[in-house]
């Protein structure tokens, strides 16, 4: 949930980047830490193992400057996509105001998608969230691969864009649709953080 | 105090930082939302701090309801200039925390002694729970011109 600061007009959303394992979330993070200047985000925090695996979670605060009039702030999280870590993804998840799904492009990984993106709705379910209100944004990531290797866009809308959300194709090592995916999710987020509004100023 | 979110939390804290005499200190709810914050300078540097303490407690309440049967109610890290106190806090809005960071001007057993008073304070003047729907801003209808300035400048595209 949106934390909200009227008094100094401030709105902080959390994001979390969801996906199963080795799909591109921390890789990212890692770019657009890279990108953004550091008076703008704080220190990117990692929790990983020594296999370099996301253990709890990345973590990465930006500053988006002043939208509306509103100071606006993100937390940008990721959750470890190994299977072992379902608790710790569970809560990492907790009271995110938008999610953004890496998928991995593989045609080989496709079944470990699908599991992913099951995963993420029961966790929903789990705390009471329906995941048909959560703000969701696809990303096909590592469509630099060889053609043979990977699907594409359309094919993985099949499998896995069953909600219709915007779906971005990703190349996050270097960059490629990283700027898209945060802007289509920053914009999901504050539209339904708008359209509430409009909905209570109804009532 | 720089930043309070909740004024329910901005007396007790000031207050507690004043006592116990502690350098930072943060109150933040179980999910790493902050509340109010004391000693920090820049907003981000609050956000990972929040993220950390609330990663903390949820691995140590976890640890210790496998090793004890219950959650740990607090922590203590002693550093070699400045020390860590994490506590736990029950109010009728649910699962709170105190992350405070101090050194030689006082002592775990100040800290300790100022945060059960802290404690009683933020559980006498918590609300209940509130609907998330009732505390939303009107953005602008045109919000996404800002947004998409704003990542740019962000992203260096501008």
């Amino acid at each position: 949930m949106s934390i909200v600061n009227y008094a100094a007009r401030e709105i902080t959303c959390k994001i979390v980047y969801y996906g199963p394992g080795r799909s591109g979330k921390t890789t990212n993070l890692h770019y657009i830490y890279g990108q953004v200047p550091a008076e703008r985000r704080g220190q990117m925090v990692s929790l990983a193992t020594q296999t370099d695996r996301t253990l709890f979670f990345d973590f990465l605060p930006l500053d988006l400057g002043t939208i509306s009039g509103f100071t606006t702030r993100f937390q940008l999280y990721t959750v470890p996509g190994q299977v072992y870590y379902a608790t710790t993804r569970n809560l990492v998840l907790q009271g995110a105001d938008g999610v953004v799904f890496v998928a991995d492009s593989q045609r080989r990984q496709l079944a470990e998608n699908i599991e992913s993106l099951q995963d993420l709705h029961a966790n929903l379910a789990s705390q009471g969230v329906d995941a048909r209100t959560v703000p969701l944004v696809l990303q096909y990531n590592k469509q630099d691969l060889p053609r043979e290797m990977i699907m594409d866009a359309s094919e993985l809308d099949d499998e896995l864009n069953f909600r219709g959300v915007p779906a971005h194709v990703g190349d996050a090592l270097h960059g490629r649709g990283v700027f898209e995916t945060l802007r289509g999710i920053s914009e999901l987020v504050l539209r339904k953080l708008t359209a509430t509004a409009d909905a209570g100023a109804g009532r | 105090m720089k930043a309070a979110v909740d004024a329910w939390v901005e007396e007790p804290l000031l207050r507690f930082v004043r006592d116990a005499r502690v350098r930072l200190a943060l109150v933040l709810e179980a999910s790493g939302r902050v509340l109010a914050q004391h000693g920090f300078t820049r907003s981000v540097d609050v956000m990972s701090a929040c993220a950390l303490a609330a990663a903390i407690q949820a691995s140590s309440a976890e640890l210790g309801r496998q090793l004890d049967g219950a959650p740990f109610g607090s922590l203590h890290h002693d550093g070699s200039d400045r020390q860590l106190f994490l506590g736990a806090i029950t109010t009728p809005g649910g699962l709170h925390l105190l992350l405070a960071v101090f050194d030689d001007a006082t002592s775990i057993g100040l800290v300790r002694l100022y945060f059960g008073e802290l404690r009683g304070r933020l559980a006498a003047a918590a609300p209940a729970r509130v609907a998330s729907d009732a505390v939303t801003p009107a953005l602008d209808e045109h919000f996404e011109r800002d947004l998409d300035l704003n990542l740019a400048r962000l992203f260096g595209r501008l």
